[in-house]
């Protein structure tokens, strides 16, 4: 019971976004102390842009024996950065243990609405060559570039919210 | 503190980053943290709530690396150069190959606009709709298959034209 207790404690402060902020700062710093003897580049603990560009291109690398670009640390050895499928595998053990895990199917109009939007989101989280994540990494790290990228998000987030009021008044 | 050697290092690149990334997916899905969505948020409803999560995330990345910077002074090549060169705008590796400064930021501002369209529309940044395909959300899942293809599409096609615009502008 006691046990019960103390995990919920613990949960009260983890489902706070903040903490969450916090925690993946402090990895992000750690990984790179760790890491960045394997290849860089700087700022690169955690993009889920990044790194997913990295797993597929470094799969299809192996595959078709293609040349397509991924970052030097996962090019250094036979695997490259597998933050993506570590955030799909701990996302669902916790959507698991505390119930939350449910079924949300979309109809095929949506679903393709979706893989469109994807598809151009990655692109030109690739064009910036960060997510937002990195974004943050990259300012924490001093590089001033990325404060353009941070602006420029915010300008687009601007707009999106002014399209969906838009298109919330003409329904 | 010496940093790792290069062997080592390298081993550890899909251990670490597995681990990394079931510890962010963890506090992604316990949390709902997610950068777009607490900028949306902010400008919408005044809500702070997630933007708390995202500041809390730059706050701490330039927290910690500057505490791992002095720990591991090696890991961390140039931490604000503007400090160490006085080079103001010199972008840091990882963004598209081998651009100028005023690309990097032309790019930068292009993707980052779309990247808050998309993000805004489509009701999150990706380490959320990473999340929301592990909690079942089939839409989310359809997001991530198109942000695969959006990987590959841009590592194959996009680069190389972004470089040949800004080569024949002269940028």
């Amino acid at each position: 019971m006691a046990e019960i207790k103390e995990k919920k404690g613990i949960d009260k402060i983890l489902k706070k976004p903040i903490t969450a902020g916090i925690i993946i700062g402090f990895l992000a710093a750690l990984v790179q102390g760790l890491l960045f003897p394997a290849g860089g580049p700087m700022a690169y603990g955690f993009c889920v842009a990044c790194h997913t560009r990295d797993l597929v291109d470094v799969i299809w690398n192996n595959i078709f024996g293609t040349k397509l670009f991924a970052a030097p640390i996962s090019t250094a050895g036979a695997l490259p950065v597998l933050t993506i499928i570590g955030v799909l595998i701990g996302a669902i053990v916790a959507a698991l243990i505390y119930r939350e895990f449910r079924i949300k199917k979309g109809n095929a109009k949506s679903c393709i609405k979706y893989a469109v939007g994807g598809f151009f989101f990655m692109i030109c989280a690739l064009l910036m060559g960060a997510c937002p994540y990195r974004i943050a990494l990259r300012i924490g790290y001093g590089d001033l570039i990325a404060i353009f990228g941070l602006i420029a998000i915010v300008i687009g987030v601007f707009i999106g919210v002014k399209i969906a009021l838009k298109k919330m008044e003409a329904k | 503190m010496d940093a790792l050697a290069k062997e080592t290092a390298i081993i550890l690149v899909p251990i670490v980053t597995i681990i990394l990334g079931f510890i962010i997916g963890w506090l992604g899905q316990r949390s709902g943290f997610c950068s777009i969505g607490g900028i949306r948020d902010f400008i919408l409803f005044r809500q702070t709530r997630l933007l708390k999560g995202y500041i809390g995330l730059i706050v701490s990345a330039f927290v910690f690396y500057l505490l791992f910077s002095f720990l591991i002074p090696t890991a961390f090549p140039k931490f604000f150069w503007l400090l160490q060169d006085g080079n103001l705008f010199t972008a840091i590796p990882g963004a598209p190959a081998g651009l100028s400064v005023a690309a990097t930021i032309i790019c930068m501002i292009v993707g980052g606009i779309f990247v808050g369209i998309i993000g805004t529309l489509l009701g999150g940044c990706p380490l959320r709709q990473v999340v929301m395909t592990s909690e079942g959300n089939v839409k989310s899942g359809f997001f991530v298959i198109g942000m695969i293809i959006g990987a590959l599409i841009f590592s194959a096609f996009v680069l190389g034209w972004v470089v040949n615009f800004f080569g024949l502008v002269g940028i």
